[in-house]
Parts: C-alpha cells; sequence; structure tokens
C-alpha cells in the first residue's frame, strides 16, 4: 500500500508544490490541510504514515498542533517532520527538544523534498526501534 | 521529473502576480519608516509577506529571492520593529527582490490572473510595428476591459487618435534614427489636450535612452521583452493614477533651469508641475492654480521663499498647503530660520531627483492621511461609525434593489475592561487594533467593517445570509481565539468576542432596526457563556435547557474539536461518548434530552451506531430529531443502512470540519 503523508501548510503555493513533489517524486499518498485544526482532525480521522507540518501559521502554530497531536493516543505515534522557513541554531535545538521526527527547511527543492522525508523518518524510526 | 519541475514552473507562473503583490506590499514599508508610520499592523502584514516569499521563491528556483526575503524578514522583524534608519537597508533588499522576481524567466506567460478592472472601457493606442506584439498586447488588453486601437507606425496613429482621442498609449520605440517620429509623436500625446499617459516599450537598456523618453514626458519605460500582462498592468496602473486626479505642485524658483529641471524630475511619477519665475506673481499664481504643495527656493531676489512661506501661513485659504524648501544652505541658521517661517521640510541643493519625490510624495500622503482621518479609526484602522453606517446604508439598499441577501454583525469583545484593567491599556489597545487587522483583512471587496464603538465593531456581509454569515464570523472567532496579548509585567492572556448575526429583510428593514436584531442576539451570546456567534431572532429550542445538538462520538479528540466548533456557532451542545449512554439519554418514552439535531458515529463501543439509530427510529425519536452519521472510509453499507433507518445524511471520515458544520447549518434550517 502506498505511504500517506499529511501535508500542513498555511501557504497555498507550498502546499500545491511540496503535494506534486511527494507524489509524483516519492510516490506519496498526499493529503493536505491549512490550519492546525483542520490537521489535528484529518490526523485522527485519516492516520497518515507521516505528517508533514508548517510551523509558522495565523491561529493554532505547528509547534501547538504537534503537542496536541501528542497527547491524543490516536495520533501521538505519527512522525511528524516540521517545515520551518527560519533555521538558526537555536530554532533547530528548541523544535528537537519537542520531540519532533526531524526538521526541514524552506525553500525546499522540489526534486528533493521526498527524498529528504524519507531519510528522516528511516533515521527516526531506527533511533525507536533500533536498527 | 521533468514532469515536476514543469509542473512547478506552470504553479509559478500563475502565480507570479501574487508573489509579485508581497513584494509590492514590502514596498510599501519604506516610505512608512522613512516617516516614521509604520504601524504594527503594515509592519507585521510586511514581516508574514517576507517569511511566505522567504519559504517559497527558492523552492520556484530563486534561491536568492529567499535570501533576500529572510532578511528583509530580519530586519522588519527585530524587536520594537525597526528604526527609521534601517530604511536605505530595506529600499536595497527590496528593490534587490523585486530585481529577482521580474528576472524570473517566465514558463507560459499566457494567462495570469487579472488586476481589478478599470471602470468602463478606456481606449487603448498601440503603436507598433511588430504585428505580434500588438496583438498580444490586444488580447491582454481586451481581457481587462481595455478598447486596444493598433497603428503600425507614428502617421497611423495620428490618424487614429484624431479620430478616436485615446485615454492612454504604449509606444514600441527602437532608437533607431527611424524612430524621431516616434518620439515626437510622445511629446504631441503628452502634450495634448487633455495629456494622454504614454507607456513607452523598448529592447534598449541604455539608460540615456531612458532620460530621453522621461524628459519628453513618458509615464512608464519597460523592456519589451515583458510579458504582455505586465505592459498591461503598468497601463491600468497608469490610467488609475491619472483617474486619481495628479496632485499639482508650484514651484518658485528665480532660476527657470532649476524650475523645469524640476518638472522633468517630477512629471514621470504623476505630479503637475507649474513654475514660476517671478516672485511677485505668486499670490496671482496661487489662486489661479490652487496647488497641492508649493516648492519656494529660499533665496530669491525681491520677495524671499522665507517671506513667502509667512504670507502663505497667515491666510486663511492656503495656511495648511505643504511648504517645501530648496536651499544651497544647509547651515543651523539657514535651516531654524526655514522652520520658523513655517515651512514642513526643505531639500538642499543641488536637488537629487528621487529624495525630492520622495520628500514631496512624504507630504502630499500626510495631506491624503488627514482627509481619510475623519473617515478612519485612528486605532484600529478600520472605517468610523460615521462612515461605516453611511456605506451600510448603502449596501442596504443595494441589496434591496437587487434582491440579494445581506448580513450584519455585531461584534462585541468579551471581558475587555478586565484585560485593560489586568495588563494595562496597552494591551487593551493591542486587542483593538488585532481584531481591526483581522476585521480587515477577512472582509474585503463589497464588505463593510467598521469601529461601531469602545471594542464593538460592526461587519456588514453583501450577498451572504445569516447563517452563512454566522459561519464567517465563526471562523474568525476561532482565529481571534489564538491570539495573546501582554501587558506591562509579561503576563498575558487571550480573548474572545461574542457577536450577533441579523439578515436583511428578515431581522429589520433597515440599518437601525438590523442593528438592533444584532445587538438583542450579541447580548444573548454574552448570557449564554460569551465566546459565540448568535443569530438574530427566536432561538431554536423552545426549551432553554435543551441542546440542539448531540454528539456521539467516542473518539474524545474528534468530540472536542465538534463541540467547540459548535458552540463557537451559537448552538448548545452535549456529548455522549457511547451507545448505551446514547440510548439512555435520547430513547424511550420520555428522553432526558431532546436535541433537533444527533451527529451520530457508526463505530462506537458498547452498541454500534447503527443499533443507537435502530432504537430511535423505534422510539419515535426522528420525528422530532434529524440525525447525521459520520461513518468509516468504506462503509458503504453502513451509510445505505443509516439513511435507510431514517439519517438525513451522512458524512464519511476523514471529514472537514467546515464541512460538517455546512451539513449541520443545512439539517438544522429544513
Amino acid at each position: 500500500m502506498r505511504k500517506h503523508i499529511l501535508l500542513v501548510d498555511d501557504d497555498d503555493d507550498i502546499r500545491e508544490v511540496a503535494g506534486i513533489s511527494l507524489e509524483a517524486v516519492g510516490g506519496w499518498q498526499v493529503s493536505s490541510a491549512s490550519s492546525g485544526i483542520e490537521a489535528i482532525a484529518k490526523a485522527i480521522a485519516e492516520r497518515p504514515d507521516a505528517i508533514l507540518l508548517d510551523v509558522m501559521m495565523p491561529g493554532i502554530d505547528g509547534p501547538t498542533t504537534f503537542k496536541r497531536l501528542q497527547r491524543d493516543p490516536a495520533t501521538r505515534d505519527i512522525p511528524v517532520i516540521l517545515l520551518t522557513a527560519k533555521a538558526q541554531s537555536g530554532d533547530r535545538q528548541c523544535f528537537e527538544t519537542l520531540g519532533v521526527a526531524g526538521l526541514l527547511t524552506k525553500p525546499f527543492d522540489p526534486m528533493a523534498l521526498s527524498d529528504q522525508v524519507m531519510a528522516i523518518l528511516a533515521t527516526a524510526a531506527r533511533a525507536k526501534y533500533g536498527s | 521529473m521533468t514532469q515536476v519541475s514543469a509542473a512547478v514552473q506552470a504553479i509559478f507562473a500563475r502565480r507570479r502576480d501574487e508573489l509579485g503583490r508581497r513584494v509590492k506590499a514590502l514596498e510599501e514599508t519604506v516610505p512608512a519608516l522613512l516617516q516614521g508610520q509604520l504601524d504594527e499592523s503594515l509592519r507585521a502584514r510586511a514581516e508574514r509577506d517576507a517569511h511566505k516569499l522567504a519559504g517559497s521563491l527558492g523552492m520556484f528556483g530563486l534561491p536568492r529571492g529567499s535570501e533576500l526575503a529572510r532578511e528583509i524578514e530580519e530586519v522588519l522583524g527585530v524587536p520594537d520593529g525597526p528604526a527609521p534608519s534601517a530604511a536605505p537597508r530595506l529600499a536595497e533588499l527590496v528593490l534587490a527582490l523585486r530585481g529577482q522576481l521580474e528576472d524570473a524567466p517566465v514558463g507560459s506567460q499566457d494567462h495570469l490572473p487579472a488586476g481589478p478592472p478599470l471602470p468602463d472601457g478606456r481606449t487603448l493606442l498601440l503603436v507598433s510595428a511588430d504585428p505580434v506584439l500588438t496583438e498580444r498586447l490586444s488580447h491582454e488588453a481586451l481581457g481587462r476591459g481595455l478598447r486596444p486601437r493598433g497603428a503600425a507606425s507614428p502617421a497611423a496613429a495620428r490618424h487614429l487618435a484624431a479620430l478616436d482621442p485615446p485615454d492612454v498609449a504604449v509606444l514600441d520605440l527602437t532608437f533607431s534614427e527611424a524612430d524621431r517620429d516616434g518620439l515626437e509623436l510622445l511629446v504631441d500625446l503628452v502634450g495634448s489636450r487633455p495629456p494622454v499617459p504614454v507607456i513607452v516599450l523598448t529592447s534598449s537598456e541604455a539608460l540615456v535612452d531612458r532620460v530621453e523618453v522621461s524628459r519628453r514626458g513618458a509615464s512608464g519605460f519597460i523592456h519589451r521583452s515583458r510579458p504582455a500582462s505586465h505592459v498591461v498592468e503598468a497601463v491600468r496602473e497608469t490610467v488609475e493614477r491619472r483617474d486619481r486626479g495628479q496632485a499639482k505642485v508650484l514651484a518658485v524658483d528665480d532660476d527657470p533651469a532649476i524650475s523645469d529641471a524640476l518638472a522633468v524630475m517630477l512629471a514621470p511619477v504623476g505630479l503637475e508641475v507649474s513654475t514660476l519665475n517671478d516672485p511677485r506673481r505668486f499670490w496671482e499664481c496661487l489662486e489661479e492654480i490652487a496647488p497641492d504643495l508649493v516648492v519656494l527656493d529660499l533665496e530669491m531676489p525681491g520677495l524671499d521663499g522665507i517671506d513667502l512661506c509667512r504670507a502663505v501661513r497667515a491666510d486663511v485659504r492656503f495656511g495648511q498647503l505643504p511648504v517645501l524648501f530648496l536651499t544651497a544652505r544647509t547651515d543651523a541658521g539657514s535651516v531654524k530660520r526655514i522652520f520658523e517661517a513655517g515651512a514642513d521640510d526643505y531639500v538642499s541643493k543641488p536637488v537629487v531627483g528621487p529624495e525630492l519625490v520622495t520628500r514631496i510624495e512624504n507630504r502630499l500622503d500626510r495631506v491624503r492621511l488627514y482627509r481619510q482621518l475623519a473617515e478612519t479609526d485612528s486605532l484600529t484602522g478600520v472605517a468610523s461609525r460615521r462612515k461605516s453606517s453611511a456605506a451600510l446604508e448603502d449596501l442596504i439598499a443595494m441589496a434591496d434593489r437587487y434582491g440579494q441577501p445581506l448580513s450584519i454583525a455585531l461584534i462585541d469583545l468579551d471581558h475587555f475592561k478586565r484585560l485593560n484593567d489586568q495588563l494595562g491599556h496597552a494591551a487593551g489597545d493591542a486587542a483593538l487594533r488585532r481584531i481591526g487587522a483581522m476585521l480587515a483583512g477577512a472582509f474585503r471587496g463589497e464588505d463593510v467593517v467598521g469601529r461601531w464603538g469602545g471594542e464593538e465593531f460592526l461587519v456588514g456581509m453583501y450577498g451572504m445570509g445569516r447563517d452563512d454569515g454566522i459561519q464567517r464570523v465563526a471562523e474568525l472567532l476561532e482565529s481571534f481565539r489564538t491570539e495573546q496579548f501582554s501587558g506591562r509585567d509579561g503576563r498575558s492572556a487571550r480573548l474572545s468576542f461574542s457577536a450577533g448575526v441579523a439578515e436583511f429583510p428578515r431581522d429589520g428593514p433597515d440599518l437601525h432596526d438590523l442593528c438592533r436584531a444584532a445587538d438583542e442576539a450579541m447580548y444573548r451570546a454574552k448570557a449564554n457563556g460569551r465566546d459565540r456567534v448568535l443569530a438574530a431572532g427566536s432561538p431554536r429550542s423552545s426549551s432553554p435547557e435543551q441542546p440542539d445538538v448531540v454528539v456521539v462520538e467516542d473518539d474524545a479528540a474528534l468530540a472536542s474539536v465538534l463541540v467547540e466548533s459548535l458552540q463557537t456557532r451559537g448552538h448548545r451542545t452535549r456529548w455522549l461518548d457511547d451507545g448505551p449512554k446514547a440510548v439512555a439519554a435520547l430513547a424511550g418514552a420520555d428522553p432526558d434530552l431532546s436535541a433537533d439535531l444527533i451527529l451520530l458515529d457508526v463505530d462506537l463501543p458498547g452498541l454500534s451506531g447503527l443499533s443507537v439509530l435502530r432504537r430511535l427510529a423505534a422510539d419515535g425519536v426522528l420525528s422530532r430529531s434529524r440525525v447525521i452519521m459520520l461513518t468509516a472510509r468504506a462503509g458503504e453499507t453502513d451509510v445505505l443502512a443509516a439513511l435507510e433507518l431514517g439519517a438525513i445524511d451522512h458524512v464519511a471520515k476523514p471529514f472537514s470540519v467546515p464541512v460538517l458544520m455546512q451539513k449541520v447549518r443545512r439539517a438544522l434550517s429544513r
């Protein structure tokens, strides 16, 4: 079965480009949400294999969405990759202590995005279950 | 793989104008910052735009664009906002960013989204020897409501212009010897009565050519390789600028060389300059021209600039007129004399074009700002009560005439006084500014947004019924709740609002009655626990203790999202988390709960959703309550069974909350 990823970003351009890239290059099944609330509802309903989550969104931001996903047994184990346009080292550390699977920076290369996502998920899985 | 790149390029081509608008929004921060008028909402919006550009340009193959946008974001995002001294750096970054976007190769340039159309068909004269170019531009111009007229030579253009005077012209010049005619045509068009603004197209990069055409009065200079949509957009802006009315500047200098130079510098930015070399004719000219701004030379024989400025300030009619000085002397004494005479600003000689233009525009902007002040609420930036009620009256008349629905929402912040008391008035002001900005962002076009009083706002939504209006305001409430406001001592708080929504004409035949109906609903929202949006008119359920929607769902997270969304939209809601509880509360001869609508999950622990539905049907509950089933992904048989048993609708998981809310609305209005 195709792996399913939930893409969360309030920017239409990012959703569209990342969606095409993950689908066409990586063969993912992609669904998307444009806000934190929508992301939580979809994550509960769809149980995707991974979530790519924008950090800065109006309303509930990425980290808050992530914390809510963590609180719910239904979504707790879905690996989340944060997508951020700012990648100072401070940010990186702060996000990593949250317990996300990884961090990707915007702008991303549409041709490379899928491989980056796969690599992060593989590393996270190894860290969790041992290699 | 190339398929992906092509798809990304296609998205870029489609979104290019939007990205350009974001860059334009960044450009607007520069003059505001220079004047010390970069307010928080403008700054925050620009920072967000820069952030988005930083995040997306690289993905479209413009990595340098992303870097520039990120630097801009940093400049705008410093604590307490950027200082005016950061303006030059900001201007440089924004210019470079625009260059990146303009220089990007155009993948498919045939169709870009059009800007706002101009009122009725303006005639566009297209002068080019290249039939392909004329064709492309005509096509694009037609799409934007212009009436293009093509001419293959300057002679043909003169002929056409005589028959059908154009409102604006595009002139394709090669700057070869043969173009003498073209340049003469430019001069004639610009000099005709009324003047025709001309945009020059050329493949020449040479600065001398650019200077040549702007000296002859061209309004713009565009490279021929630019897409047709770009050229036509420039045409549109030019016409719009002319429609707004040119600002008139009176320049007084005894040296004709200087006053003529001023005219040349200011004409391309849409300023009409009248020059006067004899200061003794000053009053005469002032009355005749009635300028929007005066430029005076400090030292002139006879009457000097200081005398003229004092006289202007003492005059009742012209006392408020902005006055700018040109001076070769910038010693402390001279500058002091200039300001003591009542001048607004000065520019030192030799005059640098861009500096003078910026200073003049700043002054004119200030004048426009004062005019707007009476119509705009200074704290929140939305329309004042006076202005918005006039606009609402117009909207109601329009709705009446065209038989369109219209809803108004009265929005009042909850516990606003407590926020002011606990966190200080600065936090209160920040909250008002924030909600003002959010309202202005969420409602646009034909909608009206006004500050009605203290912490009360009024929104008029044209073409929208009450239920849709509630939905829209509820979405705004959902995002307003997540905002945080901080006080002096670092404490912070969140806010909510209560709102009432009334519809024309069923809740009232005029503004007064509509407001009263919305106000009554808003107070009912306050009484029911605040933080919600209620409809005007009588409440749906007969008994106020009974819920109107019951959610039967075992997934607590999903249920909490549903309950919160329902309550925000004014529904009294109860949540039951398994089948047996649902049967106990809802079924039987005399049930505890009687709701208008039940949202019933199929997969429930204890007793399945279908079994619950069967019991409800058997006990006659479905005659007074409607049921929407929440079904699993592949449950077609479940859906059929549920509809068979009497459910009126179903939503398949995963569903979007807004879609479900729409179904709820539809179910309750049946």
